[in-house]
């Protein structure tokens, strides 16, 4: 009887251990289950930190691509916007600490642009300088290694259309609207300069043409004048800085 | 045999003890470590935020531009939060160091100090790069 007694105790000890044992490694599992969460987070946090710097490469990109448009639309040649971009590229690869990065581009050479670069001041009442350029962005970073490709197309259009009404003699009043737009959004004008052709050259408008101007507040400027000139058809040219620097200018024919 | 059984019970005992008490060792360890950079990076990430916020609005190169370290210094205390201590050195592309003095708010009381590089470049028709290295820390009080 004592025999089977202490056979029964031990066989206990042994259940209990075996309890003991699974409530341990139930412990263990859920302990590390909560580690390996809080390292996936801390994962994240450090990807916030690469998507930052290439939110950051990409607002420099943007700089480098307007700071080309503002040179070559002023006069610049269009192989400054290759050069800049060259320069930017050389300037990410000199980071050290932030992850390695390598900035490619290629610049768009289909018509209407010409190493991305898009002139077009016409005689038709529209301006347009513009350019565009495709980049690919390597990150390796400690954990991961991205490629981001993106475009940054930035454009500045000028539209100029207008006519006269005859005043007495050789007088005309000529009335402008010009519209500013920026990457397809009204924009504001920096400065403007207005020429008109009276048949023997151009020549700039001031105040003594009575010239006033109107803004409307979204792009939208209008303008109107007095010249005296013979010929009926007056040319009218209107040279442009956004707030930006970047030069644009269009040319119409005003008629009565 | 009933005494040899009891003698390997408390071998397993002791046994699961050592590894009960390894094993939570290595958890702590684990845990302060991954507490500590979850900071350095939140550091990292305000750095940059800060650095964002001034050349978004076209002052950062501005500034590096005029050589006007002093404001420069006062616009990232002005944008950093509070607590946060902070050293700054500006850089052309071929890493010619641009600042003659130091730009800071202060000196590094803390342990966990993050490194933040930022590229700034000009928006006007002359395109010049700078490399910015910002040092951050937490002051400790």
């Amino acid at each position: 009887m004592r025999k089977c007694h202490k056979s029964f105790r031990a066989d206990k000890s042994g259940q209990l251990l075996i309890v003991a044992a699974l409530a341990i490694a139930v412990l263990i599992s859920s302990t590390t289950m909560y580690v390996y969460e809080l390292s996936q987070k801390t994962g994240s946090v450090k990807s916030f930190s690469v998507g930052d710097s290439i939110l950051a490469l990409k607002q420099e990109t943007n700089n480098a691509v307007m700071s080309s448009l503002v040179n070559v639309s002023n006069g610049g040649e269009a192989a400054v916007l290759s050069a800049n971009l060259n320069e930017l590229s050389f300037t990410v690869s000199r980071l050290r600490y932030s992850g390695m990065f390598r900035l490619d581009f290629a610049l768009l050479n289909d018509s209407p642009y010409d190493s991305g670069i898009w002139i077009s001041w016409n005689t038709q009442g529209t301006g347009i300088s513009g350019a565009y350029a495709n980049l690919t962005l390597h990150t390796n970073g400690e954990t991961e290694e991205t490629t981001t490709h993106y475009t940054i197309n930035t454009t500045t259009v000028l539209a100029l259309n207008g006519s006269y009404i005859a005043l007495s003699g050789e007088e005309k009043l000529v009335s402008l609207t010009l519209k500013l737009d920026k990457d397809g959004e009204s924009a504001a004008v920096r400065d403007c300069a207005l020429f008109y052709d009276d048949g023997g050259g151009w020549l700039y408008v001031n105040t003594s043409e009575n010239l006033s101007v109107f803004d409307f507040g979204n792009g939208t400027y209008f303008f109107s004048f007095v010249v005296t000139t013979a010929s009926n058809q007056l040319s009218v040219i209107a040279q442009v800085h956004d707030l930006r620097g970047v030069y644009v200018e269009a040319s119409t024919t005003c008629s009565n | 045999m009933r005494r040899g059984d009891r003698g390997q019970i408390r071998i397993i005992e002791a046994f699961l003890a050592v590894v009960v008490i390894f094993s939570s060792l290595a958890i702590s360890t684990n845990l302060t470590m991954t507490s500590h950079s979850v900071k350095r990076t939140d550091l990292e990430s305000v750095g940059l935020q800060v650095m964002l916020k001034l050349d978004s609005e076209g002052k950062l190169a501005n500034y590096v531009v005029s050589g006007d370290w002093s404001v420069l210094g006062k616009a990232i205390a002005l944008v950093l939060p509070e607590g946060v201590c902070f050293n700054l050195s500006v850089y052309d592309n071929q890493l010619q160091r641009l600042n003659p003095d130091s730009i800071s708010n202060g000196s590094f009381t803390s342990e966990d100090v993050a490194f933040v590089e930022y590229i700034c470049t000009t928006r006007t028709s002359v395109f010049q790069c700078y490399i910015l290295r910002l040092q951050l820390g937490l002051v400790v009080s």
